[in-house]
């Protein structure tokens, strides 16, 4: 019995001011499908009962099985709230019926993707944090990818449950985990924090946090409990909010309040929360779960909860259960945030147009999405793709930002690659229908204006995993989505049968639609590889690969790391190579570039796209570079934005500009593949020296010109102290004081490094932090639960790329095992060549 | 011995009398089939007139592998064939120098080249300035270097000489980036195609080096029995077909002598139009005028 209709969500969508698209992030296990349940269930689409265990956003066989969320699945619902709520909503709203659009994200790091194409499409996000183990590693990575994106946070503090009925833990050392889980969440904010996005810390005190139990479908807000009592004692709810939490303290004696916690003659206080949030709660479970009949119906009668006859005959935790859902309904606390504290699409384009948008600030697309303006010409980004129950075709999902999409409806469907006037990466399609996304099921509707989340049917061939759509032939593209993980484990694949290579073929391109991050390839040696971000987002993608999108049996290769090559010293010599003509020559150094500089253009901060004069001043001002060789920056690479410069240092060549675009592109190609082992390059600066050129264009083209360019750079390099760099998982294991001692000597085995080690304050468990080398990680969780009798579990996330040290093209070093196996794999020569191999002597 | 040995312009037999005696003797024979082709003869045709076997030289053999066609050079005699003359639009410089290193004796025997067949036009060869290639465009490389050499020849009133792209074997780069060889299908560019480029080159730059009524000639099949010329303004031959290729594109420069012009005249459709247009054109980067006489000075000052 589903309470809304499509025609009632369809009408919502229009009055943009109450929509709220948000996305739940949290931690792995921390609860986040579970308490969407709640939500989803006061929408009528599952049954009470089922709620918190249905999981009914976990839509795929395996998140079912496994009990985890793989991809983030969408659904809208439908609110109506109280007046007296409304009226504390502090941005413009008509009426009291709210359309929110959830999207539930996964919470274990190798699928960060996922969360960061979720949050591209949302505004606000609910974080969940589990009262025991408190803000984990992803909790901190999606806090700040969704800060990152400006995206308002609210919290909600989950499983108090089992602090309650497992810890047997007293009140107040509830408040103070509590308090502990809001501070630790709001340094991860302030340490994050974006100033457009003003204050957006989280209060207990402001409504902006709820504590309760998804698993028992209850929760609360201070704000719920200071309703209740600020009729009783007469107070402005906003005061009494203010009372209810920190160091607020009443005194039954004199009934008055006071901020310390003993009174004139010295006797303890109780605080104002534990004495009227936390005390009704704790004395309504002791009763239900020590059988206290006649308390319980005192209590209940007290807090005006009725119960049905047949509830009535329940007992213990079922009983505990109907009651808390009754008491203090988990939806309500929820909505109750979301509604009022999470921004509308036009209070959040307003701050988010400049940054979603690769254009000029100033142009008319921009202020389109500035006003959140349903009339302007289309301007729409698809952040995913989901499968659809049509084998191999996908929806494209995404948010309209400007104007109107209709079914029907020609768009330009602009690639990330799409530039303003060029036809690359560009198709003109028309859309054929335009779907609200509800979780398992999609609902037909006939257009949908801006500020909405939605799906579209008929461009999923035109997309390879994200993109723009619009209706004007002058709007830049929507910002590309930065992840903050890496696809660093690779495997080869190829068929059991040789006739199923086609299905292979065609299964791996629907494969790398299907994810964010997954990267599907042929290698120069004419593998297929897949690349993931971790061992379990591996598992997923060719087990998708293989039951689903190819539907053959496969051979897969063990799984291999990719590395990265680079230079550690400044090119002894100029490297100097020829034309095949002989008629060009390009002299070039490499230098090791400063690490922050090649993070900064790999997290995006350095933005290959963005314009000339703005990147020089930011290297200048924030990375000590100098303006004018800031500004003599040719291009990045590889792909035109890896962690690479090209510098013209040259001096008055003529005809210098019309080889630029050959010594990009021949950049670009020696970059993809490095003198080493076959690797991408990265954190490299390349200075070209001096150019000489044949005066003639024609004796100076692409084919003279790019082999030059690629042969130049590698002599660069080799003549640079090359070194290879790998990737380091940061790994974080929660457990036992016992479990330690096994942990180590892992970590020890597997060139770990232990960065920390620290008991969670009021809990017996110990985190610990450690670096991994990923060439280390495979079966890491196995050994670890072997020597710890299954007590430690690590969360591994891509931290860092690490510079081996020792000389690659010594055979003898690690680097140069490494090297030399690569180089065998790909069929290369076995020896690294010497530097002259690329070089020509004058 | 390496004998470099030009072949002259359409016909197998355009090769002179000294070097086809040099090409019957010698042990290989080479032919450099990248940078031009010969009109009216393929490899079957040569090997047949020359009674020799003929070994097509591509771009990767000449450029890359050059130590083939130099093997034994110094005991055996080799020819290295080229179109047009020995060193005239080529790069081949490089070969010889690799063979001087190596100590074999190197020999050239010249033939006519675009750069002075040209002549046929009518124009003076005196007359001419800097050779510039014109290359086609593409989405993203527009080369207008040319354009600095157009106006230094017309600011001296000299006629310019251009030569069109041709792309005989031309690696694709898409293809070349993924590490395999795969070569375009062959394009010769057309007189249209050039002098469109030169009119959005023009319109991009604004200097009036040449405008779109500076006149021009368009020269096709240069040195075969179906060559042909046509005289008209940079505009019209924009529009122009020239027929098969190979083609080149004179522009003239101010200073056109008489006889010039009457020869021109018999290439235009319309005599008046295309004299009247010359005549214009000799307004662009006009010298000032000379300076007055000294007597006149002298009788000026004596009034």
């Amino acid at each position: 019995m589903v309470n809304f209709t499509v025609e009632q969500i369809r009408d919502l969508m229009d009055r943009v001011t109450n929509v709220r698209n948000m996305s739940v992030i949290a931690h792995v296990d921390h609860g986040k499908s579970t308490l969407t349940d709640s939500l989803v269930q006061r929408a009528g689409i599952i049954s009470a009962a089922k709620a918190g265990e249905a999981r009914f956003t976990d839509t795929r066989k395996d998140e079912q099985e496994r009990g985890i969320t793989i991809k983030s699945t969408a659904i809208s619902l439908f609110s109506e709230m109280e007046d007296d709520d409304v009226k504390e909503i502090k941005q413009k709203t008509e009426g009291a019926k709210f359309l929110i659009n959830l999207i539930d994200s996964p919470g274990h790091v190798d699928f960060s993707s996922e969360v960061t194409a979720a949050l591209r499409v949302t505004d606000g996000a609910m974080v969940v944090v589990d009262t025991i183990e408190g803000v984990c590693v992803q909790t901190e990575t999606v806090l700040r990818q969704a800060l990152g994106e400006r995206i308002k946070p609210v919290l909600v503090i989950n499983k108090v449950d089992r602090a309650m009925l497992e810890l047997q833990i007293s009140k107040e050392d509830l408040y103070q985990t509590f308090s502990r889980t809001v501070e630790s969440v709001n340094v991860v904010i302030a340490t994050y924090h974006d100033k457009v996005l003003g204050d957006c810390q989280v209060y207990p005190e402001k409504g902006t946090v709820a504590f309760g139990s998804g698993l028992h479908g209850w929760a609360f807000t201070v704000r719920q409990f200071a309703t209740r009592y600020s009729k009783k004692f007469g107070v402005d709810r906003e005061k009494m909010m203010q009372r209810l939490w920190g160091d607020s303290f009443f005194n039954p004696k004199t009934k008055k309040w006071s901020n310390k916690d003993k009174d004139a003659s010295g006797a303890q206080l109780e605080r104002a929360f534990n004495m009227f949030v936390l005390d009704p709660i704790f004395r309504l479970i002791n009763s239900i779960m020590n059988f206290k009949k006649e308390e319980i119906d005192t209590l209940l009668t007290k807090l005006e909860i009725n119960l049905k006859s047949e509830e009535r005959e329940l007992e213990g935790k079922a009983l505990m259960k109907v009651v808390m859902r009754k008491f203090l309904p988990a939806a309500d606390a929820m909505l109750e945030m979301i509604v009022i504290h999470l921004p509308s699409p036009v209070t959040a384009q307003a701050y988010r147009a400049d940054q979603l948008y690769e254009g000029p600030a100033d142009d008319e697309h921009c202020l389109a999405i500035k006003n959140c303006d349903p009339k302007a010409d289309l301007m729409l980004y698809v952040s995913k793709m989901v499968p659809t129950s049509d084998k191999g075709r996908f929806y494209a999902f995404g948010r309209v930002f400007a104007g109107t999409v209709k079914s029907g409806q020609k768009v330009r469907i602009q690639g990330p690659n799409y530039v303003v006037g060029k036809k690359e990466d560009l198709f003109v399609k028309a859309i054929q229908r335009t779907v609200l996304m509800m979780g398992r099921s999609v609902e037909q509707i006939d257009d949908c204006p801006a500020g909405n989340i939605i799906g579209l049917v008929g461009i999923d061939q035109f997309l390879l995993k994200s993109g723009t759509l619009t209706t004007s032939e002058t709007a830049h593209n929507m910002k590309v989505m930065k992840f903050s993980v890496s696809p660093v484990v690779q495997v080869a694949v190829e068929v059991k049968n040789g006739n199923d290579l086609p299905k292979l073929v065609e299964g791996l391109k629907r494969l790398s639609k299907s994810d964010p991050c997954v990267l599907c390839y042929m290698s120069p040696s004419g593998e297929h590889i897949v690349a993931a971000t971790g061992e379990l987002h591996l598992e997923i993608c060719l087990g998708d690969l293989q039951n689903d999108h190819a539907g053959v049996p496969l051979k897969i290769s063990p799984p291999v790391v990719a590395y990265r090559e680079t230079v550690e010293g400044e090119s002894r010599i100029p490297a100097l190579s020829k034309s095949p003509n002989k008629h060009n020559r390009i002299y070039l150094k490499a230098a090791p570039m400063e690490e922050e500089v090649s993070l900064a253009i790999e997290n995006g901060i350095i933005d290959p796209r963005a314009d000339l004069k703005v990147r020089a001043r930011l290297m200048a001002d924030e990375y000590g570079w100098d303006v004018t060789e800031a500004r003599k920056i040719w291009c990045f690479g590889p792909d035109g934005t890896g962690a690479n410069v090209v510098v013209d240092e040259t001096k008055a060549v003529q005809y210098l500009n019309e080889i630029k675009d050959h010594v990009n592109s021949g950049f670009q190609w020696a970059s993809k593949e490095g003198p080493l082992l076959g690797e991408q390059i990265r954190g490299i600066r390349f200075n070209i020296l001096d150019v000489t050129l044949h005066a003639d264009a024609i004796h100076r083209g692409a084919g003279q010109i790019m082999p030059t360019m690629r042969r130049v750079t590698y002599a660069s390099m080799l003549l640079a102290e090359p070194r290879i760099q790998e990737p380091i998982f940061l790994i974080e294991i929660q457990c036992p004081e016992s479990a330690i001692g096994g942990i180590y000597s892992v970590l020890n085995r597997k060139r770990g490094q232990v960065v920390s080690e620290e008991q969670r304050p009021g809990t017996p468990l110990f985190t610990v932090k450690a670096y991994l080398p990923v060439n280390e990680s495979f079966g890491f969780t196995g050994e670890l639960r072997q020597a710890t009798g299954g007590q430690a579990f690590p969360q591994m996330i891509f931290d860092h790329w690490d510079t081996m040290g020792g000389d690659p093209t010594d055979v003898s070093s690690k680097p140069g095992q490494i090297v030399l196996e690569a180089r065998k794999k790909r069929g290369l020569k076995e020896a690294v060549p010497g530097y002259e191999e690329y070089y020509d002597k004058l | 011995m390496l004998y470099m040995i030009g072949l002259g312009l359409a016909h197998e037999s355009d090769i002179t009398v000294r070097g086809l005696a040099a090409v019957k003797k010698c042990k290989r024979v080479y032919l450099e089939a990248y940078t031009s082709i010969l009109m009216s003869a393929d490899k079957s045709k040569l090997e047949e007139f020359y009674g020799r076997e003929v070994i097509l030289a591509d771009r990767e053999m000449v450029e890359s592998e050059s130590d083939k066609i130099l093997e034994n050079a110094d005991v055996d005699d080799v020819a290295f064939l080229v179109v047009g003359d020995v060193f005239g639009a080529t790069t081949h410089t490089d070969l010889v120098i690799r063979a001087r290193d190596l100590g074999i004796p190197v020999e050239s025997i010249h033939n006519a080249s675009v750069m002075n067949a040209v002549g046929a036009c009518g124009l003076q060869l005196y007359n001419f300035g800097q050779a510039v290639s014109i290359v086609f465009f593409t989405e993203d490389w527009r080369p207008d270097s040319f354009y600095n050499k157009v106006m230094e020849n017309r600011k001296i009133g000299l006629h310019t000489l251009l030569l069109l792209d041709i792309k005989v074997k031309e690696p694709n780069i898409k293809e070349m980036m993924r590490g395999r060889i795969v070569y375009e299908p062959p394009r010769y560019m057309s007189v249209a195609t050039c002098c469109q480029q030169l009119l959005e080159i023009e319109e991009k730059r604004k200097e009036e080096a040449y405008t779109p009524e500076t006149p021009c000639i368009s020269v096709s099949r240069l040195g075969s029995p179906n060559q042909s010329f046509k005289a008209a303004t940079l505009k019209q031959l924009a529009e122009y077909d020239a027929g098969e290729p190979l083609h080149s594109v004179v522009m003239l420069g101010r200073q056109v002598h008489d006889l010039e012009l009457d020869y021109l005249l018999a290439f235009a459709d319309d005599k008046d139009a295309y004299r009247k247009a010359v005549i214009a054109d000799q307004e662009y980067f006009k010298p000032p005028p000379p300076p007055p006489a000294p007597q006149d000075i002298i009788s000026s000052d004596e009034e």
